[in-house]
């Protein structure tokens, strides 16, 4: 337990019992020493006690004992035995649930002791656990400032491989010599760029003596916009992007993809990290809308169902897919545990999940307009037009005129609709009638060519019929008659969506009759099926019969009026209209977040106001904060430099992938469960290191790819193979399998089929359909169109992209930090017999003898970086006369040669 | 990673400072403490010994997808047929998944007592029911959702959400599988289509992809199994022999390496597939009298298709493929028409689905039973969730109901005839012996040999389980 860290949250359950001394009641206080700690240590401290804390709990510190155990739920509350959890455990009638499970119960009088003792301010004496400190768990402590071992050594190079030696010959291992030159360059492009260097970019290096040969090929490749695209699918792992909503509907999440091209943007023009995770949190309040796709990454049921409870855990499973992602990406830390019960590994009581659900509560799954610069600038203007107008809104007078029975205008802000209503709550007569309704779009009447829909109609009355309600005829003999005394409602479905400002009724134009007419009703606007919006209603208006009203009339408000106008005028030359829709979250501000006792979502608790975790700090946001700027809040505290965990983060994960594994070989986790650094001091250098390189990517990237470390060979030797068969410290470069999307974006490239034009909508392995609940059926044969990188392929969430999704693609139901890396026989399947790789090998084979050369020798040159050997060449040489070219080119395709990172 | 355990550790590494420095920064890392099983990358499918001594060797699942209503086929309810047309008593003001219930409605098909144990069963699934001696029925299943998708994964992973490995999954990932030559989990979709969660379903979450299941059906075979068109057998083989020849050159300069190994055997075990999966799938061999028990051939070609399916896996369980999946009903096709989400006419739905499902899953258990299968095999029969007791309101079908459902075991370790638990008296809630999903996971488990607090697996920041935190045996139906 990190006693320390809670204390910082309930000070006042600390404070609280002296101050409720003042409030005495008759009779002697219960002695907490001589009366209430006996009866705990008889029937609670078995459990609960300093040999074991079940639940977490421990009732003989103070501390301990206020805080209660993992459920979050406060054990004690000075003055409130109710709200006590010790209280209410031993006195609950169900046994299921009563303390303690087996043993004597508590007899009635020591219940009654423990009650009285806690409302009368549970005193206890101080016994100093409120001030015990635990060391944090080492990823919680600040970044060390260590001096690299070993610098004399020959091999070291950089800091990095003299952390690396140190740790080797502590296990009796040397590192390994250095990597031939073709293995080099393949390592670094395949690393960097998922894809091979060509033979020219080979032969240029390999002829390349200048010293600094390596780190000018390294500069090279970071420069290039293939490296954004490799990198950024690996931080699209992490935050489950997919290209559809997954569940059982799972239908596609079209704009989804400007996030997708924003990591790659993010990558390739080495935004700052801490920049980055301000943007992805935030991004709306830095002009990058697309950036806060990070928000809403996760999967969404879109089943709606009438069951509140239901609707309210699709909701909180939402909620709690942000706060996990935003964990797992910038914190390595599980915070998903903390939903139900305080973390039982890392120092996040349950309090701290709910606060972070608070920073997140006004993001809904959706898209929203995605404006350019400019754009936003003049959104921003147009803003204050509208807080203008609202000014000048306020000081006209209050209530409009009394409702007439010839015409009424009603008057709202523009508004999208594909349907008006009117609804009829009571009239001064009989069914309403209205001889006209008319709905306004600029100059056009659009309510002439809608579909008219009622409540229910006056019965075979030749004046009063449903078409007359929009058939441009005003007056008594050409009008709509509910078929109910007072009530009705009237629904127009227009032809095509308007932008409509105002609707006109009336109950007799021609100002005959004055009964039926509506005296409460509203006016509704619908752009969605079934979502409608109130605009206008009587609610503003002088009741019925009022002769007065008529203060609209005055000078005063007709200027008032015209000022609105203008206003109106100069926010109209003001509209913008996005470029584009982004999946990146719909926000608007929240209600109150509470906590959820067991997670259960009618269980509320207390509520919660949007905070950080509190081991990091305090963002003291007040509970109704600003929906934007409780984002802005939390990533500027998480990119803080003096929070350790962010850069230790982020320079593992980087690391992990340039080796196969990380420092901490748990990349999502450095919680207590998860690993313990394999070279702490070396993990602390780098994140140091990589905050004085203002949080470069890049620059990380350098450090790690000119250490003699990363430039080993990976050949392996059999002192190495008996001490440390998984590499993990690094005597040799571990080779891998590649990734599905290297080896897909290999294949193309060898047959000259790679097309490399960046971002936009992506393409589709699957045939296109529109059931309601999306199968997805591949496509049999795939063409120039499917021809673009992986990184653009329609993700499917849950579905296996076909033929690569065998090779360990993650399926964006979870967040995935790191990979699996199986190898299995259905992969041999696809990768020999699918037809994708069939026709890759064929149009290789007629890349190849259009190249020039000899096929065999460009074959080997561009697959694996160097030519054959004499006896490969002849080996290829009769096989390919004996079969085919083709043959030769789909055997190289599935050769380990080309799939394994050397 | 992949996983080790202490023994083998030390016993690969032989002794030195350099190994337990090894094994120091290991145990360090946490890794040595799981019970994470090892795996072999030249052979993730070997077989590999439970935690102790199992009751079943193989599972078939029938997965009855769209949520089968308990009320119109197992779960018999004197009084709701004595209440019938009357409101459901506790009921005001309830909604279900799709709104308001009207009144509570008796069964839609007839109970009688069958087979010698006098079990009431429908006219539904008259077939199943004649079996009721051979059965184990658990009547208080209960779940965490009332919809499909959530459902499914929940029945088949333990969780609601996305991302998880299934049962089937986790059952290879530690025990693999006994036939070295066809895939260790076989996912046989529906002939009309696959069920709501899809590949969820059989899918292997964040377990490595080894462990998927590999879906085929008796009409659809394995994708990319045989030899491309266009492409001669001989080209083929001389192709792959080449293959081998240019791996094993590069294997030269990583001696001892054991994943490029595996690459290796995997296409070696490929080859194996090519042969042996067309053999599982070829019924010809199949006597008349089979084909008969199970419908094969018979004028409903929905029937004939799933009963082509049962026969299918009673064929991979005899070569010893640890887990079959078998899928009745499928989603596409929209509610209630492909499947058992009975909303708005159960009948006339289920006037189609039973006949499907019950005379071909009927005979896989009666085959599996006369090879002497039965024994060392343990069979599902389940679905997502129950439906209710009443008729939704204006419509005469039932909405879901995850409150209280049936599902049925036989086979392996598992008492029959037998009945455990029930619904309250209108099977709606599970009152007597209630058995969540967990429980449900956790005996399946147990019959397997394992056991499900140990079966785990670490993913970011977790020991996974299939039970979560959850799940206690059902001991009283064990054998």
């Amino acid at each position: 337990m990190h006693l320390q860290r809670f204390l910082w949250i309930m000070p006042g359950a600390l404070l609280a019992p002296s101050s409720a001394c003042l409030i005495q009641e008759t009779g002697p206080m219960v002695d907490f020493g001589q009366e209430v700690a006996p009866v705990l240590a008889a029937h609670c401290y078995r459990c609960h006690g300093p040999e074991k804390q079940k639940m977490g709990l421990r009732l003989d510190q103070k501390a301990a004992a206020f805080l209660g155990g993992d459920s979050g739920e406060p054990g004690i509350v000075p003055a409130n035995s109710a709200r006590s959890e010790l209280f209410r455990r031993i006195s609950i009638p169900d046994e299921l649930d009563r303390m303690p499970p087996d043993g004597e119960p508590l007899s009635g009088e020591e219940i009654a002791l423990i009650k009285r003792w806690i409302d009368e301010g549970a005193a206890w004496e101080d016994d100093g656990s409120e001030k015990m400190e635990e060391t944090p768990h080492w990823s919680f402590q600040p970044l060390g400032d260590p001096t690299s071992p070993l610098s004399d050594d020959p091999w070291v190079a950089s800091p990095i491989d003299g952390y690396v030696l140190a740790r080797l010959r502590q296990g009796e291992l040397e590192p390994s010599s250095e990597a031939d030159r073709v293995s080099l360059i393949r390592r670094l492009y395949l690393d960097l760029h998922g894809l091979l260097p060509t033979p020219k970019q080979v032969d240029k290096f390999i002829r390349d003596n200048r010293e600094d040969a390596w780190g000018r090929l390294v500069d090279e490749a970071l420069a290039s916009p293939r490296y954004g695209e490799r990198w950024a699918q690996h931080w699209l792992d992490v935050v489950q992007y997919a290209d559809s909503h997954g569940f059982e509907m799972n239908n596609p999440r079209p704009n989804a993809y400007p996030y997708r091209d924003y990591v790659i943007k993010a990558f390739n023009s080495d935004t700052p990290y801490n920049q980055f995770i301000l943007e992805q949190l935030a991004g709306d309040s830095v002009g990058k809308d697309a950036a806060t796709g990070f928000l809403v990454t996760g999967a969404w049921d879109q089943v709606e169902s009438k069951e509140p409870a239901y609707t309210a855990l699709q909701r909180q499973d939402e909620l709690t897919a942000m706060v996990n992602t935003t964990g797992t990406a910038f914190l390595g830390l599980t915070l998903g545990c903390a939903r139900c019960h305080n973390h039982k590994f890392d120092p996040v009581p349950q309090r701290d999940f709910y606060a972070m659900t608070a920073v997140f509560a006004g993001v809904q799954h959706g898209e929203r307009p995605l404006y350019s610069k400019e754009d936003a600038i003049r959104l921003s203007k147009q803003l204050e037009i509208s807080a203008e107008i609202e000014d000048l809104r306020n000081e006209l007078p209050s209530l409009r005129p009394a409702i007439s029975s010839s015409r009424n205008l009603e008057r709202f802000k523009p508004i999208r609709a594909r349907a008006v209503r009117m609804r009829i709550h009571s009239t001064n007569s009989a069914e309403p009638c209205i001889d006209e309704l008319e709905v306004w779009s600029n100059e056009t009447n659009v309510a002439l060519t809608a579909t008219p829909s009622s409540s229910g109609d006056y019965a075979n009355n030749p004046k009063h019929k449903l078409e007359h309600i929009n058939d441009g005829q005003l007056g008594n003999p050409r009008s709509w008659i509910s078929n109910k005394p007072g009530s009705g409602w009237i629904q127009l479905d227009l032809s095509e969506p308007a932008i409509i400002d105002r609707v006109v009724w009336g109950r007799d134009r021609l100002q005959r009759f004055e009964d039926r007419t509506p005296t409460n009703y509203t006016i509704e606007v619908s752009a969605v099926p079934g979502q409608w919006t109130i605009v206008s209603g009587s609610q503003d208006r002088l009741p019925f019969g009022t002769q007065g009203g008529k203060a609209t009339a005055s000078l005063n408000s007709h200027e008032l009026t015209s000022h609105i106008a203008e206003a109106e005028e100069r926010q109209r030359a003001l509209m913008v209209t996005p470029s584009a829709m982004v999946y990146a979250g719909k926000l608007r501000q929240p209600g109150p977040t509470y906590r959820l006792y067991r997670g259960d979502v009618m269980e509320k608790r207390e509520i919660v106001a949007p905070d950080t975790l509190s081991a990091l700090g305090r963002l003291d946001l007040p509970l109704d904060a600003p929906e934007q700027e409780r984002r802005v809040a939390l990533a500027l505290g998480i990119a803080s430099p003096a929070n350790p965990l962010t850069p230790r983060v982020m320079a593992n994960r980087i690391w992990h992938h340039h080796f196969g594994t990380g420092i901490v070989s748990t990349p999502g986790d450095f919680g207590t469960n998860g690993g313990t650094p394999s070279h702490p001091e070396l993990l602390d250098w780098l994140a140091r290191q990589f905050i004085q390189d203002g949080w470069s990517v890049k620059a990380l990237h350098r450090t790690i790819l000119l250490s003699n470390t990363y430039r080993q060979t990976s050949s392996p030797n059999t002192a190495g193979l008996a001490r440390d068969a998984e590499t993990r410290l690094l005597w040799r470069f571990p080779p891998r399998r590649l990734e599905a999307e290297v080896i897909r974006d290999c294949i193309l490239q060898l047959s000259g089929c790679l097309d490399l034009s960046m971002g936009g909508a992506g393409f589709s392995t699957f045939e296109p359909n529109d059931n309601y609940v999306r199968v997805y059926i591949p496509k049999e044969s795939l063409g120039p169109a499917e021809w673009r990188r992986m990184v653009y392929m329609h993700k499917v969430r849950m579905e296996r992209a076909p033929l690569f999704g065998s090779f360990d693609l993650p399926d964006a139901g979870q967040v995935c930090p790191k990979r699996n890396q199986s190898t299995t026989a259905i992969q041999a399947l696809n990768l020999f017999n699918g037809t994708f790789v069939i026709d890759q090998a064929k149009r290789m084979a007629s890349f190849l003898k259009t190249s020039g050369g000899d096929p065999v020798d460009v074959a080997y040159r561009s697959a694996y970086g160097r030519p054959p050997n004499a006896t490969e060449s002849s080996t290829a040489r009769s096989f390919i006369t004996e079969e085919s070219l083709v043959a030769f080119c789909r055997a190289i395709l599935n050769s380990n040669e080309l799939v394994f990172l050397p | 990673m992949t996983p080790i355990n202490r023994r083998d550790l030390l016993g690969h590494m032989g002794s030195g400072l350099g190994a337990m420095a090894m094994a120091e920064l290991l145990n360090a890392e946490g890794l040595l403490k799981n019970d994470q099983i090892k795996i072999d990358p030249g052979a993730p499918h070997a077989a590999r010994n439970p935690h102790f001594k199992p009751r079943a060797r193989n599972v078939v699942v029938i997965f009855c997808s769209g949520a089968l209503s308990h009320i119109d086929s197992f779960d018999y309810k004197p009084e709701l047929i004595k209440h019938h047309d009357t409101p459901l008593p506790g009921s005001d003001g309830l909604l279900t998944f799709q709104g308001a219930n009207g009144n509570l409605q008796q069964p839609l098909y007839p109970f009688r007592p069958r087979g010698e144990c006098g079990k009431m069963t429908s006219e539904l699934l008259p077939h199943i029911g004649e079996l009721s001696d051979d059965l184990c029925y658990i009547h208080s299943l209960h779940t965490k959702t009332a919809t499909h998708g959530p459902g499914e994964n929940c029945m088949s992973t333990g969780y609601i959400l996305d991302g998880f490995p299934s049962m089937g999954a986790w059952a290879t990932y530690a025990l693999g599988s006994e036939n070295s030559n066809l895939p260790a989990f076989v996912a046989i979709p529906d002939p009309r289509g696959v069920p709501q969660s899809s590949l969820n379903n059989w899918g292997s979450g964040f377990l490595p992809a080894a462990f998927q299941g590999t879906p085929f059906n008796a009409a659809t075979p394995v994708r990319n199994l045989n030899r491309p068109s266009g492409i001669s057998e001989k080209e083929d083989l001389a192709t792959r022999a080449f293959l081998q020849t240019l791996n094993k050159e590069h294997l030269k300069r990583y001696a001892g390496d054991t994943e490029m190994a595996a690459r290796i055997s995997s296409y070696e075990m490929a080859a194996r597939m090519q042969l042996s999966v067309p053999e599982v799938t070829n019924f010809s061999s199949e006597p008349l009298h089979i084909r008969k028990l199970y419908g094969t051939d018979d004028p409903n070609v929905l029937k004939a298709g799933f009963a082509r399916n049962c026969l299918l896996a009673r064929r991979l369980i005899e070569r010893g493929v640890r887990f079959v999946q078998l899928f009745n009903g499928a989603y596409a096709m929209g509610e209630g028409k492909g499947n058992w989400d009975g909303h708005k006419q159960l009948k006339t739905d289920y006037d189609i689905h039973g006949p499907i499902l019950d005379q071909p899953a009927a005979a896989l258990i009666r085959d599996l039973k006369q090879r002497g299968l039965l024994e060392e095999t343990l069979v599902v029969l389940c679905t997502e969730f129950g439906r209710m007791p009443t008729f939704q309101e204006g419509t005469k079908g039932r909405d879901h109901n995850p409150s209280g459902f049936t599902a049925i075991l036989a086979g392996a370790g598992v008492k029959a005839p037998f009945t455990h638990g029930s619904t309250d008296e209108f099977g709606w809630k599970a009152a007597l012996d209630p058995v969540s999903v967990h429980d449900f996971h956790a005996t399946i488990l147990h019959l397997l040999g394992l056991d499900h607090t140990r079966l785990t697996y670490y993913h970011n920041g977790l020991k996974r389980r299939l039970t979560d935190v959850h799940g206690h045996i059902v001991e009283p139906i064990l054998s």
